[in-house]
C-alpha cells in the first residue's frame, strides 16, 4: 500500500512538474534575452487557461485545438506587449520589473472585470481512467503529461539546432556580439518574449479541465516558477527542467508524510541553503 | 552633499510634521484621523524602503518586516501579557535580527536574484503566521483586539492611549522621530555611500566603500523601522492579520515609491501622500482601482522614468 501510494505521489509530482517547467522555461527564456524579470508571466498562464474556457464554452471548439488558438493567441498578445512595453526597458532590471507589475495589475484587473472572480469549469476532452501497477491515473493527466513533455521536446529542438533557436541563444550570451554577427536582437526580442508567454498559455489551457480557470489562477504556478528559476540558476534552461523536476516531486511526494505547510517552509530553507553555497542557483554560471 | 539641500530637507521634513500637528486641531472625525494615520504609517515605510532602493536593491519583502514587528507585538501583549514599550522593543529588535541573518545571506546576491529571493521570503512569512503556532498567532484568523497601548507618565503627565486622538499623536510622535533619522541618513555621508554602490559596486568598493556593509546597514536599519511601523499599526488598528502583510499590500507600497520618484526621497513622500489618499477615495472601486494603477504605473516606467519628482526637478532645472 505505502509503495503504490509513493507510486501515485511518484506519478502525479511527474505531471505537475512538467506545468511548472513550462512556466518556469517561459521566464528563464524571457530573463536571458531580455533581462526582464517578468512578474505578469503567471497572467499569460490565466489567459491559456480563460482562451480554454471560452473557446470550448462558446465556439465549442475541439480541445486540442483550443490548445493550439491558446499558443497563437498569447504568441500575438506577448509580441505586442514586447514591442509597446518591454522592448524600451530592456536590459533595465528595476524598471521592467516594476512595468511587469502594473501589466499584472491591469491583466489580472480587466479578466475579473470580463469573467467575473467566480471559478469556472471547463470540461476535457478524456474522461475515464488509466490504471497500472495499483495507481490510478486520470486520462487527462496522461495527457498533460504527454503534451508538456512533448512540448519541452519541440523547445529544446528549436532552441538547438534552428536558425533562430541559435540565434537566440546568441543574444542570451553576449546580446552585443549577436549583433555584431548579424543577430537582429530587436526583432528576435520580441519573438522570445511571445514564445515565452505562449509556452505558460498551453500550461494553463492544458490545465484549465484538470483545475478551475479564475482570474487570480496564474498567481501561485508563478511563485513556484520563481523558486525554480532561482534553485537552477537564473538563465539557465536545464536549471529550469531541473528545478521543476524537484520541486513538483518534493510537492507531491513529501505532503504524504509531512504536514503542507512544513514542506513549503522546507522548501523555501532549502533554496536558501542553496544560495549560501551556491549564489548563482545549482545551475547558472553568472 | 551641499548645505543647502540638507538644510532645505530639514525644513521639509518639519513643515511635513507641522501640518500632521494641525490634522487633530482641524478635525476631530474618527474616520479622517484613521486616515491621516494611515498615511504616516505608510510614508514611514515608503521612506524606509527608499533607504534600501537607494542602494540598488528592491526588497519585496519590506512589508513583511511590518508583519513581524505587528506579529511579535501582538503576540507579546496578548498571548503572554507584556506590556507595551518592551513589547514593541522585543519585535522591532526580532525583525532586525531576521533582517540581519537574512540580509548576510541574501545581499551578496546579484539584483534579480535579490527581487526573486524577497519575493518568495515574503510568502513564507505569510505562510508562517498563517500555518504555525496557530496557538500564539491565531492562524487563519490572525489576531483580534489587541488592546490599546499601556499608559505613559513622562515628567508627572501620565498620558492614555484610549481615543484615536491619541493613538495619532502617538503615530505622529514615532513618525517624527524615526522620519528625521531617515532623512538625516539621506542626507549624510551613509546616504552619499548607498548611491556609490547603486551606481556601481565596483567602483564604491575601489575607494573604499565596503558594499555589502552598506547595503546591510541599509537593510536592517530599514527593517526595523518597518517593524516599528508594524507595532503601531498593531495597538491601533487592533487586528493583525497576515493578508495585510501579503504581496497586494507590498505592491502596492512599491508604486507609490516608483510613481513619486526613485531618485528622491521628496518624489517619494510626495508619492505617498497622494497616491494614498487618492486609494482611500477609491475604496469600493475595487477591480478598477487595481486596473487604474496598472495603467499609471506602465505610463509612469515608460513616460516618467523618474517618476513625479523626477519630472518636478527637470522642469525646475530647465527653468
Amino acid at each position: 500500500m505505502t509503495v503504490q501510494l509513493l507510486l501515485q505521489g511518484l506519478v502525479n509530482g511527474v505531471g505537475l512538474s512538467m506545468v511548472y517547467i513550462l512556466v518556469a522555461l517561459g521566464l528563464t527564456l524571457i530573463f536571458s534575452i531580455l533581462r526582464i524579470i517578468n512578474f505578469a508571466h503567471g497572467e499569460f498562464y490565466m489567459m491559456g487557461g480563460f482562451i480554454s474556457y471560452y473557446c470550448t464554452q462558446y465556439l465549442q471548439t475541439n480541445y486540442v485545438l483550443t490548445i493550439i488558438i491558446a499558443f497563437g493567441v498569447v504568441l500575438v498578445a506577448g509580441i505586442l506587449v514586447e514591442r509597446l512595453i518591454f522592448s524600451r526597458l530592456r536590459a533595465n532590471l528595476l524598471a521592467g520589473f516594476i512595468a511587469s507589475l502594473g501589466l499584472l495589475w491591469i491583466m489580472q484587473s480587466s479578466a475579473i472585470l470580463i469573467f467575473g472572480v467566480v471559478d469556472k469549469e471547463v470540461h476535457g476532452a478524456f474522461d475515464g481512467v488509466v490504471r497500472a501497477f495499483g495507481v490510478v491515473i486520470a486520462k487527462e493527466r496522461l495527457f498533460v503529461i504527454a503534451c508538456c513533455a512533448g512540448l519541452i521536446a519541440c523547445f529544446y529542438l528549436f532552441l538547438r539546432t534552428s536558425r533562430h533557436g541559435i540565434a537566440l541563444r546568441a543574444i542570451a550570451q553576449d546580446s552585443d556580439a549577436a549583433a555584431l554577427q548579424g543577430v537582429d536582437v530587436n526583432r528576435l526580442s520580441a519573438w522570445a518574449f511571445g514564445i515565452g508567454c505562449a509556452i505558460a498559455a498551453v500550461a494553463g489551457a492544458l490545465l484549465a479541465p484538470v483545475y478551475f480557470v479564475s482570474p487570480s489562477m496564474g498567481t501561485l504556478p508563478v511563485i513556484k516558477a520563481f523558486i525554480i528559476i532561482i534553485l537552477g540558476g537564473m538563465g539557465s534552461l536545464l536549471g529550469a527542467v531541473y528545478g521543476g523536476f524537484l520541486i513538483g516531486l518534493l510537492e507531491s511526494i513529501a505532503p504524504l508524510y509531512f504536514p503542507a505547510a512544513s514542506v513549503e517552509m522546507l522548501g523555501f530553507l532549502v533554496v536558501m541553503a542553496v544560495l549560501v553555497v551556491r549564489p548563482q542557483g545549482l545551475f547558472g554560471n553568472a | 552633499m551641499p548645505e543647502s539641500r540638507s538644510f532645505a530637507a530639514t525644513a521639509g521634513f518639519a513643515l511635513i510634521c507641522v501640518v500632521g500637528l494641525l490634522v487633530p486641531v482641524l478635525t476631530d472625525d474618527q474616520y479622517q484621523l484613521d486616515v491621516a494615520m494611515r498615511v504616516l504609517q505608510l510614508l514611514l515605510l515608503a521612506m524606509s524602503l527608499h533607504l534600501v532602493l537607494s542602494t540598488g536593491r528592491l526588497n519585496l519583502a519590506h512589508i513583511s518586516f511590518m508583519g513581524i514587528g505587528a506579529y511579535v507585538a501582538a503576540a507579546l501583549t496578548m498571548r503572554f501579557g507584556v506590556p507595551t514599550l518592551p513589547a514593541a522593543l522585543v519585535a522591532v529588535a526580532v525583525a532586525a535580527v531576521v533582517a540581519l541573518v537574512l540580509g548576510l545571506i541574501i545581499l551578496r546576491l546579484a539584483g534579480a536574484y535579490f527581487f526573486l529571493v524577497t519575493f518568495a521570503f515574503l510568502n513564507v512569512v505569510v505562510l508562517f503566521f498563517h500555518s504555525f503556532f496557530e496557538d500564539i498567532f491565531g492562524g487563519a484568523s490572525g489576531l483580534i483586539g489587541v488592546p490599546n497601548p499601556d499608559p505613559i507618565t513622562l515628567f508627572g503627565n501620565t498620558f492614555t492611549f484610549e481615543s484615536r486622538r491619541s493613538l495619532y499623536e502617538l503615530t505622529l510622535m514615532v513618525f517624527a522621530v524615526a522620519g528625521a533619522l531617515l532623512m538625516r541618513l539621506r542626507y549624510s555621508q551613509f546616504g552619499l555611500m548607498c548611491d556609490a554602490v547603486r551606481q556601481s559596486e565596483r567602483v564604491a568598493a575601489a575607494v573604499g566603500v565596503n558594499p555589502l556593509r552598506i547595503k546591510t546597514v541599509a537593510f536592517v536599519t530599514a527593517s526595523s523601522i518597518a517593524a516599528v511601523v508594524g507595532t503601531l499599526f498593531a495597538y491601533s488598528q487592533k487586528v493583525v492579520h497576515y493578508a495585510d502583510f501579503n504581496i497586494d499590500a507590498m505592491l502596492r507600497l512599491v508604486v507609490f515609491v516608483v510613481v513619486g520618484g526613485v531618485g528622491t526621497i521628496w518624489g517619494v513622500i510626495a508619492g505617498t501622500v497622494v497616491l494614498s489618499l487618492a486609494t482611500e477615495l477609491l475604496r469600493g472601486l475595487h477591480a478598477y482601482e487595481a486596473l487604474a494603477y496598472g495603467i499609471i504605473i506602465v505610463a509612469v516606467m515608460l513616460f516618467l522614468p523618474d517618476g513625479i519628482g523626477g519630472l518636478a526637478r527637470r522642469l525646475w532645472e530647465a527653468r
